[in-house]
């Protein structure tokens, strides 16, 4: 048939421009898809490209960090407990040189402490007895000047520093999971829910807000303690109410599309409903689903802290950001080099991924940008 | 409105009657009991045990628990504070944890609302950047790292504030003193939130066509500002302020634990930890309870505060 319809057109119709030449200008730079435009203005956020260089070094840092010295993260060290930090090239400058100040009896100066004490910063009296606060270098104390703890070591005498990029390695491979499996789950349920609409979007929607009512901290909380303190049951326990957000993100796509003309057209032509779903609706979505992943990675890191810090961290000796600030919470007023270092990680990065989610949006769509 | 009141009241019911159902079965069915004594004979162990119909299968436990539940009598703690009501102990409890939250949301509110109202008219100057960078800070860095720091550097470095909360049962200077670094600690994460709602809200008035309209006849920028930009962008503003109390409530528990503070929060963990069943319950279903109203508070606001917002899908 349609050989036939062509020969006609050959044999009947004649071309009258043939010869001559088209005079359009040709094209040029190359075309522009939509990850490209959108590269094209992440690149222009000075602040999101911060974000996203210190991310990548930090990611670094937790996969290399602990391979940077000789001291394992389960490494006990009973007789070198609770050093403080001490770096090598900065501790000349008089911070982090591994000492720390004391109240000790004067006595002790010439005593217990001989030849460690750097230097008196004042003497008092406590009822007879004669006090003097001191600064004390811990290494020499304990005959180990030739060990360098970067960061210190905690009340076993396990190194902070590898420690510290352990718990970021594992504090981000919880959120990973936690964020992949909240995105399958919120793209899948909220798909289904807002492409067939109608008696399915309404039960489904019904039990989004049962599930939504339970506190999410109870649920948490139950299904921790029933399980255990696992890396896969911590990132689990969080996808449970997690991808809620996600699927209301997708099914307001869904809303959005599925009466427009395109998909009419597809459908029209014959396309399944997975078709339509998968080929058509869904990768308008696309840059929401890379923003709700960047920014939902902060708060599952979040969520891992606040439940060490309710005691249903990851099992020890395995630690993460939560757990090593949990830890240090306990010896906080005397040793804070264990507390200061996680909290500094945990603050960097939910600041970065912060920075980089705003970021994203904003490229992948520029008329939300400054609202918010 | 009445008929939607009416179908949401009973759907919280519902959901409410479902979350106490699931707490309890999976509360039960965790392992251990809340006798810790190792030395303790089995008889008389089970004994106590009977008494409390520890022993019996799971259903009959349940149709106990229903009876009293339909009371609202959780029954006595049997671990952490034996003997005692759990109503009576939640009673001590709720208000420690409810001052603070309220003293936050007092603190947190004005502040937050003039830094909004500052940033969205010094929009796109040094102000206004400021202030967008604290409010990131402020919204990242978890509540329990700024509870951490203010205790080091604030009460221990300079001796400002107690270390911990006083114990004192009534409101006195010492008291509040002592619950100041507690509710800073609560509030940075709120002041950035109502902040940034804020500004984004007052920037959109701030551009739209009423406000030319009322510079036309003839209204200063301020008078204009107040008049009709800043009404307008507090009408959503309600509806974040109410869930943000309950989300206190939630975060108050690790600042809780930080400062020693004898709230609900640990009273929860102690009464999940130690199998005291009757206090975990009793905790949970006022969690709950308090969860939901908020949504439904919430949801019945959006047509008191705005009447263009119709409810109940009538159009």
């Amino acid at each position: 048939m349609k050989n036939n319809t062509k020969k006609n057109i050959e044999n009947k119709f004649e071309f009258i421009q043939l010869d001559e030449i088209l005079k359009d200008e040709k094209f040029e730079g190359e075309a522009i898809g939509f990850f490209k435009d959108a590269m094209i203005r992440f690149r222009k956020n000075k602040a999101s490209v911060t974000s996203f260089v210190i991310i990548s070094f930090l990611v670094f840092m937790a996969i290399f960090g602990p391979m940077m010295n000789e001291y394992g993260f389960k490494e006990q060290n009973l007789k070198l407990t609770l050093m403080p930090a001490r770096i090598p090239i900065i501790e000349k400058m008089g911070v982090f040189d591994g000492t720390k100040v004391m109240n000790i009896s004067k006595d002790n100066i010439e005593g217990k402490y001989k030849g460690a004490v750097l230097q008196v910063i004042k003497e008092y009296k406590v009822k007879d007895r004669e006090m003097a606060t001191v600064k004390v270098d811990m290494y020499k104390y304990k005959e180990v000047k030739d060990k360098y703890f970067w960061f210190g070591t905690d009340s076993l005498g396990r190194d902070q520093w590898t420690r510290l990029w352990r718990g970021t390695r594992i504090s981000l491979i919880i959120s990973v999971i936690a964020m992949s499996v909240n995105i399958v789950i919120g793209v899948v349920y909220g798909a289904i829910s807002g492409y067939y609409g109608g008696l399915v979007d309404l039960g489904m929607q019904r039990f989004i807000e049962v599930l939504n009512g339970i506190p999410f901290l109870v649920v948490i909380i139950l299904f921790v303690l029933y399980y255990g303190p696992g890396i896969i049951p911590i990132a689990l326990a969080l996808c449970l109410t997690g991808w809620i957000g996600m699927s209301r993100m997708i099914r307001a796509q869904f809303y959005k599309y599925k009466g427009m003309e395109y998909v009419l057209a597809s459908r029209t032509l014959g396309a399944t409903d997975r078709t339509l779903i998968f080929r058509h609706i869904l990768p308008n979505a696309f840059g929401i689903i890379i923003t709700m992943s960047a920014l939902a990675i902060p708060g599952a890191i979040f969520q891992e802290s606040f439940l060490a810090y309710i005691g249903l961290g990851i099992q020890a000796p395995e630690p993460s950001i939560g757990v090593l600030l949990a830890e240090g919470q306990l010896v906080l007023l005397e040793y804070p080099h264990l507390t200061i270092f996680p909290a500094l990680v945990i603050s960097i990065l939910m600041i970065s991924f912060n920075l980089l989610g705003n970021g994203l949006r904003d490229a992948f769509d520029p008329t939300l940008r400054g609202q918010e | 409105m009445f008929r939607y009141t009416a179908q949401r009241l009973t759907l919280l019911v519902i959901t409410l009657f479902m979350i106490i159902s699931v707490s309890f079965f999976v509360l039960h069915s965790m392992p251990g009991s809340f006798i810790t004594d190792p030395k303790m004979p089995k008889d008389v162990k089970k004994a106590i045990e009977d008494k409390y119909h520890l022993n019996e299968p799971m259903i009959v436990q349940y149709g106990y628990f229903l009876k009293d539940f339909s009371k609202f009598d959780f029954g006595l703690s049997i671990a952490i504070q034996p003997k005692v009501p759990v109503n009576q102990i939640l009673a001590t409890k709720v208000p420690v944890s409810m001052q603070l939250n309220i003293f936050s949301l007092l603190l947190s509110l004005p502040i937050a609302i003039v830094f909004g109202i500052w940033a969205a008219l010094k929009k796109n100057k040094l102000p206004d950047h400021i202030i967008s960078i604290m409010i990131i800070a402020f919204i990242a860095i978890p509540s329990f790292v700024f509870a951490s720091l203010l205790q080091y550097f604030i009460a221990f470095k300079l001796g400002w504030f107690p270390i911990v909360v006083s114990t004192e049962k009534v409101l006195t200077w010492n008291k509040f003193k002592s619950i100041i670094l507690p509710i800073l600690a609560l509030s940075f994460g709120s002041i950035a939130g109502v902040a940034r709602y804020t500004r984004a809200e007052l920037c959109e008035a701030l551009n739209s066509e009423y406000m030319l309209l009322a510079k036309a006849k003839g209204l200063t920028q301020v008078q204009a500002t107040t008049r009709h930009a800043m009404r307008n962008s507090f009408i959503p503003l309600a509806n974040i302020i109410i869930p943000m109390f309950t989300g206190i409530l939630g975060g108050s528990l690790v600042i809780e634990k930080i400062f020693s503070i004898p709230g609900m929060g640990s009273v929860m963990l102690d009464g999940i930890n130690a199998k005291d069943y009757p206090v975990a319950m009793g905790v949970l279903f006022w969690y709950s309870l308090l969860g939901l109203l908020t949504i439904l508070i919430v949801d019945l606001s959006y047509g008191i505060i705005d009447p263009r917002i119709r409810i109940g899908g009538r159009k």
